[in-house]
């Protein structure tokens, strides 16, 4: 074994012009901001405000930050898919051999699944979840932190693959025996693994961290049938996550002491049982989903109160269809392997069941419903992200109900009908809950709205894209196109490819006027500052912070009195035309920022890129140096630093100044 | 509301019992363990797969060696013993540890740490004799379940040995501050959950599956 | 968030909360349980005055009751309201160990039964 392992200088894809040309763009553009950043000596601003930050406000801006640039490369994969499916039918190769295109698709898959989907929710999830209780932060801040850095150097660790080596062909699940050594020896399985486990790691701690803080953390109160449903479904997201990631933990754990150590939990020799990986992976993969729509569901909850100017309908229900799915959810595993071969009584038990988790997310559309009914629908961009979610959503869950009958299932399973529906569910259910959450928090995070008009041009991308995109592949599928096709045999689907590319195309218009959106928003912030704090006229504690909040977000933990606490104290409010007796101040103790996350991330990254290639010495020092920095971490006298009482009183004096001002014009006009 | 809620200095006005929660934020004596409760948990969850694993893959031995040829109860019985008299030193510890009592406590957690060398020392003996007469992970699926799940309890006894050491170097340098107290509570509920995982492991892998 | 040692509105798992005498002696009765719990099961597992097929039920049936022991003795996970939230996420826990197990346990051995390869083509695959 040489110094560097298995790395040679062939690893990089100089034979391969996409893959090179794609990382020598990416390395650029890194380097170039990198330098800008230097240039405008914003480094040590960005160091000691978001990177060594334990506030989890700053740490859910940085999970969306890392979900949205992933979000490009992700689509940057499936327009190459709708490209190659568009152009290679019949006659005609395409542009990507066999070997490139099942590493796009297993690329897609992956990075949407585990670092755009999953990032963004969880940040969305750090960002909100504090202030909507009311309290200062979560209950481990520095750990959060290091929760970050870890899911950041899994999403390193893929994109290195473009450039070093190459990625798994196994889609993104990994299934043996084809990702064994003895059918995928190169390092693509391998970076797969490694990254998975390394940001599968911060993803439970998130989970650790996010149900203490809801069970133990809360204002004065605030009893759980006060707390939002927001809440309520982070609980439950974050019980799955708890619940099912050491499966997942543990399915990869197997397959690499297979790939490394030669053991033979999967292989078709020795006893291996390749079926027992399906059945772990889908164990973590089907709780994964909801741990994905959970907070989606609560994020539209949210906008549909706020906006209709209404409290949710049937908030009890609500939590109730929560508990339940999230229980529910860990007994219908097997509906994605009907066809393995477990028989009709195994097959119709999961088949019920699959049904039956149906059934309170109906519950949940009602009410989301009957709150928008008798109320008076404000028509901002997180509305149509609702409403274009509700009437789209349905569809995809009805082919997933249709999924679930066995029978159904073994003429539809792995065809392209199968990837329509869960398109169909994801985009509507979480894409479109992203987005709409994005619109909804922006100016609680940044003092300033993004602008509508073109807030709502992406959305009608998304909607018409995403239609364009998807339903001709239930066609397809009827029709027997499995999926993963690098080649299309039958002519006839040409036009159904050609508009699925179209679709694909105008998604891709949207994501970039997301971009423009951005820039233009920043550009003309001053036409849209958010200066009471409260922009959409909310209902929940968020909107009692000015925008943004300061660290410790609340000057004195509010006091909650009934469910909508933040809506009824307004109310009281403008009722009484005064704020309530101003509270006794005091000096705040808050966590002190931490390098450990980015450090610890940094070995771990180390490590993990010299298990893939073989370097041993370098993976043992890895090891070490995390250790070593743990250690050093846990050796430290200084948890905390205190904001003297005179700031606090401050900065409450001026939101409370600004708040009358605000008050008296409502009543003035009321 | 609570006579104890007044005396932390937390009120509101609301009269209806509220449940749970009415007090604000817990402290971080609580709050700590239970994330670590909940972490001791996902743990559990964990090895729940790799049990899951053994269970399916029992009978795969690919007409190598079975579990009948391979385990000593006897080996077995004194792993056991020396993992539960370390789980009962360790919970001594935390005893004299809340009385501030420097000598006791790090004689309770240096016998918790030799008992669980003894362990980790009889564990290594045993796979070691097993990999030399061809009975080793790779042989066959039961035994990569075996020493995987076997192993990966032994993996988390060592971890929690460097934890330990830790611990008492901390106590050592920095007495029984708050926070270390938390953490010395924590190592316990860690060693504690690793001695129930070892009750399930010798019952299923070394009892049941050297039954006749 | 206050630091208040006589909290006792909820209890940390694993922390002790009494007199020195009562902690120890919590121990020491856990201890003891525990070790009569594993000398029994030893012997049954080596006796042949039980029904064979039981054994393997007995066995289970002494394991969880240690772990019942060592969940009461040595992490002081009680019924009391002050420990609601630990005994809520230990139920949970629990509940998914036993859907992975049993549902892993119940799947696998049908498609054992229905899929894994007749003896022609496994004893094809042992001779390499």
């Amino acid at each position: 074994m040489t110094l560097f392992g298995r790395l040679t200088w062939g690893s990089i894809p100089f034979n391969e012009p996409i893959p090179l040309i794609t990382s020598l763009v990416m390395m650029l553009a890194i380097a170039a901001i990198a330098f800008w950043v230097w240039r405008k000596g914003w480094w040590p601003y960005l160091w000691s405000e978001y990177i060594t930050s334990p506030d989890h406000k700053r740490i859910g801006v940085m999970y969306i930050v890392l979900g949205l640039l992933m979000f490009v490369r992700g689509f940057a994969d499936a327009i190459m898919m709708r490209a190659q499916q568009s152009l290679a039918i019949g006659a005609s190769q395409g542009y990507l051999p066999p070997e490139h295109y099942n590493q796009i698709f297993s690329a897609h898959g992956t990075i949407m699944i585990f670092f755009v989907a999953m990032p963004l929710v969880i940040g969305f999830m750090n960002f909100v979840v504090p202030l909507q209780l009311g309290v200062r932060d979560v209950a481990f801040p520095t750990m959060n932190n290091v929760s970050f850095w870890l899911t950041a150097s899994g999403a390193l660790l893929v994109n290195l693959s473009l450039f070093l080596g190459e990625f798994a062909r196994t889609g993104w699940l990994a299934f043996p025996p084809l990702s064994e050594k003895a059918f995928s020896p190169g390092v693509g399985v391998d970076y797969y693994l490694v990254a998975l486990q390394i940001s599968g790691v911060g993803t439970v701690l998130t989970g650790v961290n996010f149900v203490t803080t809801i069970l133990k953390i809360r204002a004065p109160g605030m009893s759980y049938l006060r707390m939002p449903v927001f809440c309520w479904t982070a609980l439950a997201s974050n019980l799955l996550i708890i619940a099912a990631f050491p499966v997942l933990t543990v399915s990869l754990a197997l397959l690499m002491l297979d790939r490394y150590l030669g053991f033979h939990f999967f292989t078709n020799d020795g006893g291996g049982n390749s079926m027992l990986y399906m059945n772990l992976i889908w164990v973590w993969g089907h709780p994964e989903v909801y741990i994905l729509v959970l907070p989606a569901f609560g994020i539209y909850s949210e906008v549909a109160a706020t906006f209709s100017g209404k409290p949710l309908f049937g908030y009890r229900s609500m939590v109730f269809a929560t508990l339940f799915i999230c229980i529910v959810s860990f007994c219908v595993w097997l509906h994605h392997f009907f066809t393995m071969g477990a028989g009709a009584n195994v097959n119709a038990v999961f088949g019920i069941a699959s049904m039956i988790i149906g059934i309170p997310t109906g519950v949940k559309i009602y009410n989301w419903l009957f709150t928008m009914y008798g109320g008076r629908l404000r028509f901002n961009v997180p509305v149509y992200y609702l409403i274009g979610f509700m009437l789209l959503f349905v569809g995809g869950g009805l082919t997933g109900v249709l999924l679930a009958i066995p029978p159904v299932d073994f003429i539809t399973h792995n065809t392209l009908f199968l990837v329509a529906h869960f398109h169909h569910v994801i985009i509507p259910g979480v894409v479109f809950a992203i987005f709409a959450g994005y619109h909804y928090w922006f100016p609680k995070a940044f003092g300033f709205t993004l602008d509508e008009r073109l807030g709502k041009a992406v959305f009608w991308c998304w909607f018409i894209g995403f239609n364009l995109a998807f339903m001709p592949l239930y066609v397809l599928g009827f029709w027997g196109g499995t999926r993963r096709l690098q080649h299309i045999s039958d002519p006839s689907w040409a036009p159904w490819l050609h508009v699925a590319f179209l679709g694909a195309a105008i998604i891709g218009l949207g994501l970039a006027l997301t971009v423009v959106q951005l820039l233009y928003s920043i550009k003309t912030r001053d036409r849209r500052m958010d200066v009471t704090g409260d922009p959409w006229d909310g209902r929940t504690l968020e909107w009692l912070t000015l925008s943004p909040p300061p660290h410790y977000n609340f000057a004195v933990l509010p006091d909650v009195h009934g469910e909508e606490a933040y809506w009824t104290r307004k109310q009281t409010a403008i009722k009484q035309d005064q704020l309530i007796k101003e509270p006794d101040y005091q000096p705040i103790e808050m966590p002190v920022n931490t390098p450990t996350g980015v450090i610890v991330a940094f070995f771990a990254s180390v490590c993990g890129f010299a298990i893939i290639w073989y370097i041993w010495w370098l993976a043992i020092l890895g090891l070490i140096g995390a250790f070593a920095i743990f250690v050093w971490y846990a050796w430290r006298d200084e948890h905390e630093h205190i904001i003297p009482v005179e700031e606090v009183r401050a900065n409450a004096r001026e939101r409370r100044r600004i708040r009358m001002e605000h008050l008296h014009q409502l009543s003035q006009s009321v | 509301m609570t006579s104890e809620a007044a005396s932390i200095g937390l009120t509101h006005g609301g009269s209806e019992d509220t449940g749970l929660g009415h007090r604000g934020p817990e402290s971080k004596s609580i709050v700590v363990p239970y994330g670590f409760w909940l972490f001791v948990l996902s743990d559990m969850v964990l090895f729940s797969a790799l049990f899951a694993t053994y269970a399916t893959l029992t009978h795969a031995t690919d007409g190598g060696p079975t579990a009948l040829e391979l385990f000593s109860r006897k080996l077995v019985a004194v792993e056991t013993i020396a993992l539960l008299m370390s789980s009962f030193v360790c919970g001594l510890a935390i005893i004299t540890a809340k009385r501030s009592n420097m000598l006791w406590t790090q004689v309770w957690l240096l016998l918790t740490g030799l008992l669980g060398a003894v362990f980790l020392f009889i564990e290594l003996y045993e796979f070691g004799s097993m990999i030399a007469e061809g009975a080793g992970p790779q042989r066959s699926a039961f035994l990569s379940a075996f020493f995987t799940l076997v192993g990966c309890h032994g993996a988390h006894v060592t971890a929690g040995l460097l934890w330990l050491g830790t611990m008492m170097a901390q106590i050592w340098a920095k007495g029984f501050k708050q926070h270390i107290l938390r953490r010395l509570l924590c190592f316990s509920i860690f060693w504690h959950a690793l001695d129930i995982i070892w009750v399930a492991i010798f019952t299923i892998v070394y009892l049941i599956g050297t039954l006749p | 968030m206050t630091e208040d040692e006589t909290d006792l509105i909820d209890v940390a798992p694993g922390a002790p909360h009494n007199n020195i005498m009562s902690e120890v002696v919590a121990y020491v009765i856990g201890l003891a349980l525990a070790l009569i719990l594993t000398g029994i099961a030893f012997w049954v597992a080596s006796t042949s005055a039980l029904w064979g097929p039981g054994i393997a039920t007995g066995l289970v049936v002494l394991a969880i009751a240690q772990m019942g022991v060592h969940l009461v003795f040595f992490l002081h996970i009680t019924s009391g309201p002050d420990n609601t939230n630990n005994v809520l996420a230990l139920a949970f826990g629990v509940l998914i160990v036993f859907l992975v197990m049993v549902g892993t346990i119940w799947i696998m051995s049908h498609m054992n039964a229905n899929m894994m390869a007749g003896p022609e083509i496994t004893n094809l695959q042992m001779q390499h």
